[in-house]
């Protein structure tokens, strides 16, 4: 939202500087994205909240700045009209009464408030509000659509002008479209209106697009010479739906989306009569209509000052609570000494309940004053659920660190050609629907594809590359089906198989798992590549661990080599071997060469001292276990 | 036998002292102190002495050898030194040490983790939730109305549901870890403080300060008496253990949907501590978080009576943390994984 320096100050009084004033606002939640200097003008781009449909005004903003430096709001307005030469709105009797008939819906247009403008010139705007408008960004057209946008941004109420005369049968019946009809608005632009949008039709055609744009055809042009006013309060709902499904969005849909200020629309029209008459000339042609659902009066809201201290945590003192209600023209009864009702004007449709008023006390108090303290009281223990143990991720982490790894954090989102890189079928795989480019819309099945990628990218600075990732994967082929699985990758250009297959050995061995990684490890072109399901070892991890005593006896350590067929897993020698006595403790691979296979056996007894002839028994047995299975020799 | 023994001392330091190396001071030791070193034979010769005489020089004898014994143990060290120091000057230590090949963790690990230690002193608990997310959850539970321009603030990526049972534009992928909120407080009753670290989604057009995936993490805590202050108070204290003690935190007046009163947290710059630079936009300040006491809507839709509990509730961008602790100027950087970058840290 644009707002002039010059323009606020027609409503109230500014004494600080425009940096001042910009921080003054943004610690009350009116954040300026940038100050303007223009002229001997300046330009605020104000950043509004969704909230605070009031802020897209400049006597909104106007009122903002009086509450946080106490002043009083000046308005040249409404009032104006009344004492107007050409007339006035209230117990109007216009010379001329042209006839119109409105015919609406107070479900989808909570009020319509309009009246008839007879003999007008259209013309170019007077400089004046040329200028303002070209200040916050809006082309100025003809005299009427500049006074309707200008009052708008004035006051925060949208105002259409129709052209009276085209208005097919002197009819305005507000309906909600069936969809597919076609409607141009103002600008030429055609649409195919979604169902349910909100309109105005004559007798013949729709005329407007309720809340976002006028049509084509009645819109005000230079031979115009009678209009109909319509200020409405429209559903924010049913707005946005059509707005969204158009995307088509106008100053008017982002106020009505907010929630307009619905008692405001009387206020708006006088202000718009008057200065159209001004400077347009014409006469008023028709009495006030009104039709409205209820009277949109202000509201009331109680709130309890010790609730107010409980929730913000200083003790804010009546009469300061009441001074600041005040300056934001919240009127405060006292019921009792704790107690307060508060009455909301129509504008600020934010302040519905016990808290939102809280807020207001809240920041006007100023949240730079309050004090900063730390909760107090015991520290929950209960288990919450959903609990992760992030010290995990964290040792499993600094493992691969220290094993040469260093760690890559890529997207989730991937592309369909990343995917057929790898052989994956891309109907098996989740895709969202609005990616913001083709490059990011399937969701990863794997953390392989991005691993590569990262590595590839490396290759031309770095001769030895070692990657990871702990990261989410996201399985199933649709969404009935889907999964979120961690999963823990590598890659690396320079270690073998064995040196990859024993950091995962170790890394199982901190979490007391015991589990032959192979199947994890990849052989490909560019290196060795593995692939966990994390989320798996998390639940197949045991916890703690527990010390086992050391041997009070010396072991008896040896190595056995012996000859054998090459085809024969490591695995299965080695289970035969421990298999023959209880005697032995360990048996690892320690080499190869050709087909001898080298073992390292430790003999260990708990009992006592090992004799070597006792030892000598089980290597027998060993050798010739290993004879009658595998044919081994011992060399 | 007095002499004798002040002999020996007075021969044996002297001699020790005088050792060339280590071969020459276990000679030494021997010939001393040996089996049939003289020290040794001197004392075997106490017992011919008169009884009255025995205790006296008893202990000169003791005296002797505990003074060979320290000579030797001092002159020992000084040749191990002397010889430490030779070999040294044999070799050029000025060229760099052989380093062991080990990786890095990713800047983002890096503040994660510190981050959680700060919150664990405070006693919250860390929690993990799903990334593939409900309307309900990301939206529906947080106060945010179907068909609000509130929603505008978080554009989402919804979900392709053909072949599956979901309506379309309800399953989506997270534009938040407030998701959290609900997921974890209609499973609990209070008292509790939890924080959720994850990965959120946005439908966004990349640049340097935005992106379509970044990290955050959601912080809250439900009790009796929860203050604003208290959220006030938390929050300098971890931004003060996050950034240094000197990093100031100032507020600022917000809405958000899911919280009343709301508010913004900004920290004094970095880089230019309060100054000024290009990193802050030349304001001194950069705004790094959002939060607010949890709305009474937000509770009562977990179920959680809002005249009995109340709680603070706050989040911010882990991506932004990251880039503001180490001064990075591109939010990119950190999906980048060029090991020119990751080897910083």
């Amino acid at each position: 939202m644009l707002a002039p320096l010059s323009w606020l100050k027609e409503y109230v009084d500014i004494k600080l500087s425009p940096k001042e004033l910009s921080e003054k606002l943004t610690e009350v939640g009116l954040s300026t994205e940038k100050i303007i200097r223009q002229g001997d003008d300046v330009i605020f781009d104000f950043e509004v909240t969704p909230n605070r449909p009031d802020l897209l005004s400049i006597l909104g903003i106007a009122r903002e700045i009086a509450a946080i430096e106490s002043k009083n709001i000046k308005f040249p307005f409404p009032g104006a009209l009344l004492t107007h030469p050409k007339g006035v709105i209230e117990g109007l009797k216009p010379k001329k009464n042209l006839p119109i008939k409105i015919q609406t819906d107070s479900k989808i247009n909570p009020r319509f408030t309009g009246i008839i403008i007879d003999g007008i010139k259209v013309q170019e705007s007077p400089d004046w509000l040329k200028e303002r408008l070209i200040k916050i960004g809006q082309r100025p057209i003809n005299n009427i659509v500049d006074i309707t946008n200008y009052v708008m941004f004035e006051l925060g109420n949208p105002i259409h002008a129709f052209d009276y005369k085209k208005i097919g049968g002197s009819l305005m019946k507000v309906h909600q479209a069936k969809g597919t009809e076609l409607f141009t608005s103002v600008d030429g632009v055609s649409y195919h209106l979604p169902k349910n949008a909100v309109v105005i039709s004559d007798t013949d055609q729709i005329i407007d697009l309720c809340g976002i744009k006028g049509g084509l055809n009645t819109g005000t042009y230079d031979k115009t010479k009678t209009i109909f006013l319509r200020v409405p309060v429209e559903v924010p709902v049913l707005i946005r739906r059509t707005s969204m499904s158009l995307g088509l969005r106008s100053e008017a849909s982002s106020i009505f989306e907010r929630g307009v200020n619905a008692g405001g629309t009387v206020d708006a029209l006088k202000r718009c009569v008057e200065l159209i008459l001004d400077t347009a000339g014409g006469e008023i042609a028709s009495g006030l209509f009104d039709i409205k659902r209820e009277d949109f009066k202000p509201w009331n809201v109680d709130i309890n000052l010790e609730r107010l201290n409980k929730i913000l945590g200083i003790e804010i003192p009546k009469t300061k609570v009441v001074d600041i209600l005040e300056r934001l023209n919240l009127e405060v009864e006292k019921i009792n000494n704790t107690k307060l009702e508060i009455t909301v004007p129509t504008y600020r449709n934010d302040l519905k309940i016990e808290e939102d008023i809280i807020e207001e006390v809240a920041r006007l108090y100023g949240y730079n004053n309050f004090s900063k303290t730390l909760p107090i009281g015991e520290i929950p223990t209960q288990k919450v659920p959903y609990f992760k143990d992030y010290l995990i991720d964290e040792k499993v982490k600094n493992l691969l660190k220290a094993s040469g790894f260093s760690e890559i954090y890529s997207y989730s989102l991937i592309s369909e050609n990343d995917l057929s890189s790898f052989d994956i079928n891309s109907d098996k795989v989740l895709r969202v629907d609005n990616p913001v480019s083709r490059e990011f819309e399937y969701l990863r099945p794997t953390l392989k594809i991005n691993l590569l990628k990262a590595l590839l990218q490396n290759k031309p600075n770095f001769e030895k590359i070692n990657l990871f990732e702990l990261g989410k994967v996201y399985l199933g082929r649709t969404l009935d089906e889907a999964k979120e699985e961690y999963r823990l990758c590598g890659i690396s250009n320079n270690k073998s198989f064995y040196e990859i297959k024993g950091i995962l050995e170790r890394l199982l061995e901190e979490l007391s798992i015991d589990e032959d990684p192979s199947k994890f490890i990849e052989i490909i072109n560019e290196g060795v590549i593995f692939e966990i399901s994390y989320s798996d070892l998390l639940n197949k991890m045991k916890p703690g661990k527990i010390f086992k005593p050391i041997p009070k006896y010396p072991p008896v350590i040896e190595d056995l080599t012996i000859s054998i067929n090459e085809k024969i897993p490591t695995k299965e020698i080695a289970e035969e071997i421990i298999k023959q006595n209880p005697l032995i403790e360990s048996v690892s691979f320690k080499s190869m060469y050709k087909d001898n296979r080298t073992f390292h056996i430790v003999y260990q007894n708990s009992e006592g001292n090992l004799a070597t002839k006792e030892v000598a028994k089980i290597r027998g047995k060993i050798i010739e276990a290993l004879k009658q299975k595998f044919k081994a020799k011992v060399t | 036998m007095e002499e004798e023994l002040i002999q020996i001392k007075n021969s044996a330091v002297s001699l020790i002292l005088d050792a060339k190396d280590k071969r020459e001071l276990d000679d030494l030791k021997i010939r001393f102190l040996g089996r049939s070193g003289r020290l040794t034979l001197a004392i075997r010769e106490l017992s011919k002495l008169p009884k009255e005489k025995r205790p006296e020089i008893g202990r000169l004898a003791n005296e002797v050898k505990n003074t060979i014994e320290e000579t030797i143990f001092e002159k020992e060290s000084r040749l191990t030194k002397q010889r430490s120091q030779k070999l040294k000057e044999k070799i050029d230590i000025t060229i760099p040490g052989i380093k062991p090949l080990i990786g890095h963790l990713h800047p983002l690990s890096q503040v994660l983790y510190n981050v959680i230690d700060v919150f664990k002193s405070l006693g919250f608990q860390t929690a993990d939730g799903p990334e593939i997310e409900t309307d309900k959850y990301n939206f529906g539970v947080l106060n945010f109305p179907k068909d609000h321009p509130a929603r505008d603030t978080q554009q989402t990526l919804f979900l392709d549901t053909h072949n599956s049972k979901h309506t379309p534009g309800e399953t989506i992928l997270r534009t938040h870890t407030s998701t959290m909120q609900g997921r974890i407080m209609e499973k609990i009753k209070p008292p509790f403080r939890v924080i959720v670290p994850g990965k959120v989604f946005r439908y966004e057009q990349t640049d340097s300060s935005h992106g379509f995936e970044f990290w955050q993490f959601e912080g809250y805590a439900v009790d009796k008496n929860i203050t604003f202050t208290d959220l006030m108070g938390t929050l300098d204290y971890f931004v003060r253990k996050f950034f240094g003690e000197s990093t100031k935190i100032k507020f600022a007046s917000h809405n958000f949907p899911f919280t009343e009163p709301s508010l913004e947290g900004y920290v004094s710059c970095v880089v230019c501590k309060e100054k000024g630079c290009n990193f802050c936009k030349q304001s001194g300040w950069v705004e790094v978080l959002g939060g607010g006491m949890i709305h009474p809507n937000v509770l009562n839709n977990v179920g959680i009576d809002p005249s009995r509990w109340q709680g603070f509730a706050f989040g911010t961008g882990l991506s932004r943390l990251a880039t503001l602790k180490f001064q990075m100027d591109d939010l990119r950087l950190l999906t980048n994984p060029d090991l020119r970058i990751l080897n910083q840290f």
